[in-house]
């Protein structure tokens, strides 16, 4: 297996409506901007990884659509869709085409335009043997599952509400970001309208347009074309029962991401994630999951994540910078959603994450977040 | 949307989905020249000169920006064509009977569109066609109605 | 600048699903019995509600009935406040409504549905509840309309 980093990284501005581009010329959009990152040109791409939730925007094989718009043209094309772990499952399967030693240079690419669809309908179109009678789409279904995380847990609505305004004041200082608020607080989360109870409007992501686009390349290349790759670490992906009621208290035991984050640890030989992990972008589509996220990842012991986000641990000036983009809370175009975390982590490995970089990163955490329970986990590293 | 159980236990389940797609720049203006101007566009990549129809902000190929806006028919030659009878029509689009489904090479282009052609009982690869536009256009591909024997 | 243009299709969809064994033994009891039934794995002995061929757990097959009492426990809930398609009838559910993850006695899995009940004030995680049914059943877990905190409640509640 080769060593394998990221050498360039290419995002839209992120945006509730991108109607002065097409998808296909969206996706040339962060295409673009990841090769000039790169330094390279359309030419010297061996493969190409796309990511985009097809049902959404109504489009069979956008692969064959859209793919043109990451250049595509004669190349080996790929698509990956499983739910909004698909940008990490993306960059997961374009690193394994990349290590394998088959390919010197792979893309991938995630895009989504909810702007263009039926994006809660295209969700309710669940199991139509059981679960379509009993649907209460993403945000009904996340707050099940945090009815039971905050009996065990007793974290607060003042808690997840420090969640929601850390993603959106990290993202005042991101302008790729879709949701720029000035001057949020806690009371106005707190204020906002409730979805679905304890869930506020601003405890919950938006829906984005946008894209974003990965280079990888193996070991020599990535050495040649880039001063400070982003080298590849772990890349791990684990999976869960279909139904949500077949999961053991969901984001209580989070057990994908328990188990992902464990092996990809293990290979990088971290013991301690808080104090070894300089930054992480995490799939965070509600406030209260970023909490229950934080003990999954072992940033801290059960039940201490509500202090974790009191003590300022998890913002931009603490010990583990989560999210410095804004996070998934400030933009999600979910077939990009993962893939702009393992763009953030690396850009900040590289060293070009401009207002929101981090200073010294090292060690850097992407994960992906999906349906009821998918799991994705990426460690990038300067060394 | 609709979901039922049959005795038989087979589920029949339907939606009705609203899709709002983006055209982008460089097909907003090929489209809106077509209901403005009755007039077909393309654009020529300034690598492969190729002039592709309709209009693209890129070329494909060459992965460079289009540059150059070309205007090329309303006349073409029919390169391949098949007689349709019952288009499948998920997408809206109407099919006028009698009209056969055809690529047709614009004068000035370098690829071929997917189009109808009709007014002939005849047709055939090579048949020289001119564009037909629709009396009431709305920017859209069928504010060329079909296109007929020139 | 150009005149932006978006081109909207309406696009009608429908499905034929076909099920299975297990789904139509399941159908049947529901229907024409009021009965409801899970599948037990051979190898963990977790019973399964809804049924389904084979324990993800285990990667077993899955045979052996039992029967699922339509009372239950509930594990989660949360009272929904926006109109999300109802995806059976196509139109925006009134809101607000109760949901929950309840666990039915003889079941090992927790059932998504809905209930009676949306003040949240008045529901609790381990709460009893009972299934309230449609007169005339069709056949689907729509047959139950919802479920509603059990009499006595308090005196019946799972510590
Ligand atoms: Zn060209």
């Amino acid at each position: 297996m080769k060593r394998v980093a990221v050498i360039g990284t290419g995002q839209t501005k992120h945006t509730k409506a991108r109607d002065d581009v097409s998808q296909t010329e969206l996706v040339r959009e962060a295409t673009t901007r990841a090769l000039a990152d790169a330094g390279i040109t359309i030419h010297e791409v061996d493969a190409i990884v796309l990511s985009n939730m097809e049902l959404f925007e109504g489009r069979a094989l956008p692969e064959m659509w859209v793919g043109e718009g990451a250049g595509g043209y004669r190349k080996p094309v790929t698509k990956i869709a499983t739910g909004g772990t698909s940008g990490t499952s993306a960059c997961i399967a374009g690193y394994h085409q990349c290590a394998s030693g088959l390919f010197d240079i792979v893309l991938v690419v995630g895009w989504e335009k909810h702007s263009e669809g039926a994006t809660q309908t295209g969700m309710a179109l669940t199991d139509p043997l059981w679960d379509r009678n009993v649907a209460s789409g993403a945000v009904g279904n996340f707050a099940l599952s945090i009815s039971q995380y905050v009996a065990e847990r007793g974290v607060t609505p003042q808690q997840a509400a420090k969640i929601a305004v850390k993603a959106r004041r990290n993202a005042a200082r991101n302008p790729n970001a879709h949701l720029q608020m000035d001057g949020i607080t806690v009371e106005k989360v707190l204020e906002s309208r409730m979805l679905a109870d304890p869930v506020h409007l601003l405890d919950m992501c938006p829906q984005s347009d946008g894209a974003c686009a990965v280079i990888y390349a193996a070991e020599d290349r990535a050495k040649k074309l880039c001063p400070r790759p982003a080298w590849v670490r772990a890349a791990v992906t684990r999976h869960d029962q279909p139904y949500i009621g077949d999961l053991d208290r969901r984001l209580v035991t989070m057990r994908t991401l328990r188990d992902a984050a464990r092996e990809a640890y293990q290979r990088v030989g971290i013991s301690e994630p808080l104090k070894e992990i300089d930054v992480a972008e995490i799939y965070e589509p509600v406030s209260y999951a970023e909490l229950a996220w934080y003990e999954a990842l072992g940033f801290c012991a059960e039940g201490e994540a509500g202090r974790l986000i009191d003590d300022g641990v998890t913002e931009m000036n603490g010990e583990l910078p989560v999210n410095p983009s804004g996070g998934v809370l400030s933009t999600n175009p979910v077939g990009a959603s993962g893939v702009i975390r393992v763009a953030e982590a690396a850009a900040q490995v590289m060293g070009r994450a401009g207002d929101h970089q981090v200073a010294d990163v090292r060690l850097a955490l992407a994960t992906g977040y999906g349906v009821y329970a998918w799991s994705d986990v990426m460690i990038l590293s300067a060394g | 949307m609709n979901n039922d159980t049959m005795n038989n236990g087979v589920i029949i389940a339907g939606v009705n989905l609203l899709f709002n797609y983006a055209a982008g720049e460089a097909a907003s203006r090929f489209l809106i020249a077509l209901r403005d101007e009755k007039k077909i566009w393309g654009t020529r990549c300034p690598s492969c000169q190729r002039v592709l129809v309709p209009a693209r902000s890129f070329c494909p190929r060459c992965f460079v920006d289009t540059t150059e806006w070309i205007e090329v028919g309303p006349t073409g030659t029919v390169s391949a064509f098949a007689p349709v009878f019952h288009l499948a029509d998920p997408s809206g689009f109407g099919n006028p009977k009698g009209l056969s489904a055809a690529l047709i090479r614009l004068d000035g282009a370098d690829t071929a569109l997917a189009h109808f052609i009709g007014e002939t009982d005849a047709p055939q690869i090579g048949l020289r066609v001119v564009a037909v536009f629709a009396e009431s256009r709305s920017g859209h591909i069928l504010d060329i109605a079909y296109f007929k024997p020139a | 600048m150009t005149e932006l243009l978006r081109v909207s299709h309406t696009m009608t969809l429908s499905w034929r699903y076909g099920t299975s064994w297990y789904f139509a033994e399941f159908i049947r009891a529901l229907r024409d019995e009021r009965r409801l039934l899970g599948l037990r794995c051979p190898v963990c002995r977790r019973v399964y509600l809804p049924p389904r061929v084979v324990c993800g757990n285990c990667y077993a097959e899955l045979s052996e009935w039992v029967e699922v009492k339509d009372s239950g426990t509930v594990r989660a809930f949360t009272i929904v406040h926006i109109p999300i398609v109802d995806p059976t009838s196509g139109q925006p559910r009134p809101t607000p409504y109760g949901m929950a993850l309840i666990q039915l006695d003889g079941a090992d899995t927790t059932l998504n549905h809905y209930l009676a009940e949306n003040n949240p004030a008045k529901l609790r995680i381990g709460m009893r509840v009972q299934a309230v049914w449609r007169e005339e059943r069709r056949g689907t877990l729509s047959d139950i309309v919802h479920f509603a905190a059990m009499n006595n409640q308090t005196m019946n509640d799972e510590q």
